[in-house]
């Protein structure tokens, strides 16, 4: 059974990710799932720079992301899923990709988006997709790195 | 409570300013600080130092980061070397070897310097 972290976080594979997430767990494969980014191989590659040679990153359209992730899941490997938005992680989840907990790392300020917390701003949309996301069973809690309180969603957006 | 400590001592706000980055990346750190040279000359600063591991160090061993070899931090902190809570100084502190020292900072004093040194110097390139 493999130790999975999914995250949702705007700027995807970065510091936060890497260094306090990544030193942390030790993770063999990061998962990318975006429709745009699985077919741009320079932003991939981009993404890619600041990775330790041990961990590989891979980037997946939804469909593909929904099809590999069980074999992953399934196996001993430690991977942290990672997502630009909220809606997409959603489609994981009701794509039937098991999710127990999603992390928000970084949703940040924009037209229609309300302030969480300084990391975490979430608009009227956001807010239904995390009610979704909990009556799927997922816990929706924010914490930008391991060292940082957790902060359920659920109790700010009812 | 590790057994090191460490303190960044740099030009300006470069120490307080690479300790909020590495907050940023690896989460607050309770046994790293920074000071800064501004206004004060070598004595003030190694007693500025000094007086902030005997506060806080609790006794560990302190690990000082300055940033040019040569100026006046980095012989400030030099200075400090023989006193017994200070066991190395680092010079040219970037954000990676800070990153290391978080990471690394419970190994073996040879394999310490050493694994910082090589992170550090590896992470420093051109995209061109």
């Amino acid at each position: 059974m493999s130790q999975v972290l999914f995250r949702v976080d705007e700027r995807l594979i970065h510091g936060q990710v890497v260094v306090g997430w990544g030193r942390r767990l030790h993770p063999h494969r990061i998962v990318v799932v975006s429709d745009s980014l699985s077919r741009e191989p320079v932003e991939q590659d981009i993404y890619r720079t600041g990775l330790p040679a041990s961990i590989e990153a891979v980037f997946w359209n939804l469909d593909e992301a929904i099809k590999g992730l069980p074999a992953v899941l399934d196996s001993d490997e430690t991977i942290i899923v990672l997502t630009e938005d909220l809606e997409t992680m959603l489609r994981l989840a009701g794509g039937g990709i098991p999710i127990t907990d999603v992390n928000i790392g970084g949703l940040y300020a924009g037209e229609g988006r309300t302030r969480l917390l300084p990391y975490v701003w979430l608009s009227s949309d956001d807010e239904q997709r995390v009610r979704e996301l909990e009556a799927l069973g997922v816990r929706v809690v924010a914490q930008d790195l391991p060292t940082a309180a957790p902060v359920r969603v659920r109790e700010r957006v009812e | 409570m590790t057994g090191r400590c460490g303190v960044v001592v740099a030009h300006g706000r470069l120490g307080e300013g690479l300790l909020s980055a590495l907050t940023r990346v690896a989460g607050a750190q309770d046994n790293l600080w920074a000071v800064s040279n501004d206004d004060l000359d070598t004595e003030s600063l190694m007693a500025e130092i000094e007086s902030l591991i005997a506060e806080r160090g609790a006794g560990r061993e302190a690990i000082l980061f300055s940033d040019l070899d040569g100026g006046s931090c980095c012989q400030a902190c030099r200075r400090l070397l023989p006193s017994e809570s200070v066991r190395a100084v680092f010079y040219g502190v970037n954000l990676p070897l800070l990153i290391e020292f978080v990471f690394l900072q419970d190994l073996p004093f040879g394999e310490f310097c050493d694994a910082l040194l090589k992170k550090s110097r590896g992470a420093l390139g051109v995209h061109s």
